[in-house]
């Protein structure tokens, strides 16, 4: 009798703990992962390096280097923002919108892994000399995974309920700022942003897999609404120059004109003179062809 | 400068629609741009010149409201345009008939690979200092000019050059 009772308690509390552990799935959660930008340019923020006063000449075309901005939270990698292996599909995505542009000569993607959380521009000094490049896009990442458990996950007391119905409501916000910078003169150049929510609902046992690939397409899509309005942004800035709007950054062409000299405004139409000088040769000829005959 | 802005500018002031395409940057551009638009009126036969002319005084205003939209609030000057409508409207009608042919195939070639050159190496663009070359007011001109062929035959049958 005694051993019944030992044992209806043993139950008891083994039906307790279970009922517990499930109630952990029928809480709300937040999964946080993050790569903050001053953080790693300006980790002393009484000793932010100040910008050349004389300002950035850009000479195009640019050699531009592309990289996600380390996570703070040691460790050399943004292993905690970008899942490993993904890093270079995503900034492929921006480098495809660069590809074709004239004023591109090169684009680098440089790996996470040669960026030193909190390395700022002493660091970027040596990866410029390392890439060959003197303009960098740093990129950085803020994803907010929220899970809420829908009405009907109660039914994960049934154990069976918990492999088979999706009762988590997950939403997946992404974040994606890229910012330029002149490395030699540590000025700002431009940013822009991109955003993406991927929402999703899943079981609590295929929870994690799933945050992981609504993550991962969080920022595939939020790296594609970056390149379509870093498009955007490079030619506001360019407009910007021109116009004088920007006194400390000037733009050099390939012909050795300056953009805020020439104001990107004065447009004319022209022949050269081999246009000229190929169209007197066909008069020449067709006056010597038409008197021949 | 919002392009709308310019365009009520340019309807308010109607003769810049005009005279744009004879302001030049400096007498280099000015005389490189009245070679180009000699070219087609000494190929072009002597019965066709005069309504040449007569047609790009036409297009000249849609050439311009054309090249507005290429601006982003910039300014324009420059003959070249007009020029390259000359171009295509001659190269046309040269080509059109059998005795000319190939002068009219010359003249078309030499402006697609203008065109061609400048949209895809803009590295060899013709510019000057203060301003850079336009493309989009060649390939605007060449497109009007090859539309605008069609009045050069209104009335009139174009018959072929005497021997």
């Amino acid at each position: 009798m005694a051993h019944a009772r030992r044992l209806h308690a043993a139950l008891g509390v083994f039906a307790a703990l279970a009922i517990l552990g499930h109630m952990g799935c029928m809480t709300p959660k937040t999964t946080t992962h993050r790569s903050g930008l001053m953080e790693y340019l300006y980790p002393a923020r009484k000793d932010a390096p100040i910008p050349n006063p004389a300002g950035a000449q850009l000479q195009l075309p640019l050699r531009l280097g592309l990289a996600f901005v380390p996570s703070g939270g040691g460790g050399w990698r943004a292993a905690d923002a970008i899942p490993a292996g993904t890093e270079r599909p995503l900034l492929d995505i921006v480098k495809g919108a660069f590809k074709d542009k004239t004023w591109v000569s090169e684009i680098k993607v440089i790996p996470s892994t040669y960026l030193m959380p909190g390395g700022g521009f002493r660091n970027l000094d040596q990866v410029s000399r390392m890439y060959g490049v003197d303009v960098i896009a740093l990129v950085s990442v803020d994803q907010i995974q929220y899970t809420d458990p829908k009405w009907y996950s109660f039914a994960y007391l049934s154990v069976v309920g918990a492999y088979v119905l999706p009762g988590e409501k997950n939403d997946t916000r992404t974040l994606i700022d890229a910012a330029i910078f002149h490395i030699p003169s540590r000025t700002f150049l431009l940013r822009a942003p991109g955003q993406s929510i991927v929402k999703g609902s899943s079981t609590p046992i295929s929870l994690e897999a799933r945050l992981r690939e609504d993550a991962g397409k969080g920022l595939d899509l939020a790296m594609r609404e970056l390149a379509k309005n870093m498009a955007v942004e490079v030619e506001s800035f360019k407009t910007d120059v021109a116009t004088g709007g920007r006194k400390d950054v000037d733009v050099v062409d390939q012909k050795g004109q300056s953009l805020r000299a020439t104001g990107g405004r004065n447009f004319g139409g022209a022949f050269g003179g081999a246009e000229v000088l190929a169209g007197l040769a066909l008069v020449a000829a067709a006056a010597l062809r038409r008197r021949r005959s | 400068m919002n392009r709308w802005v310019l365009a009520a500018g340019a309807c308010s002031e109607p003769w810049r629609l005009w005279t744009c395409h004879a302001v030049h940057f400096g007498l280099w551009n000015a005389l490189l741009n009245l070679g180009a638009l000699a070219v087609p009126f000494v190929l072009a036969p002597a019965r066709l010149r005069g309504r040449m002319a007569l047609v790009l005084l036409l297009v000249a205003p849609v050439l311009s409201l054309a090249i507005l939209a290429s601006l982003e609030g910039g300014a324009y000057r420059g003959a070249s345009g007009l020029a390259c409508s000359a171009w295509a409207m001659a190269g046309i009608a040269l080509a059109w008939d059998r005795a000319t042919r190939w002068e009219g195939v010359g003249l078309l070639a030499l402006l697609a690979v203008k065109i061609l050159a400048e949209t895809y190496g803009k590295a060899i663009m013709p510019g000057g200092a203060g301003w850079v070359s336009l493309p989009a007011a060649h390939r605007w001109g060449a497109a009007l000019g090859a539309l605008a062929f069609p009045l050069l035959r209104v009335g009139r049958t174009v018959r072929a050059t005497p021997r």
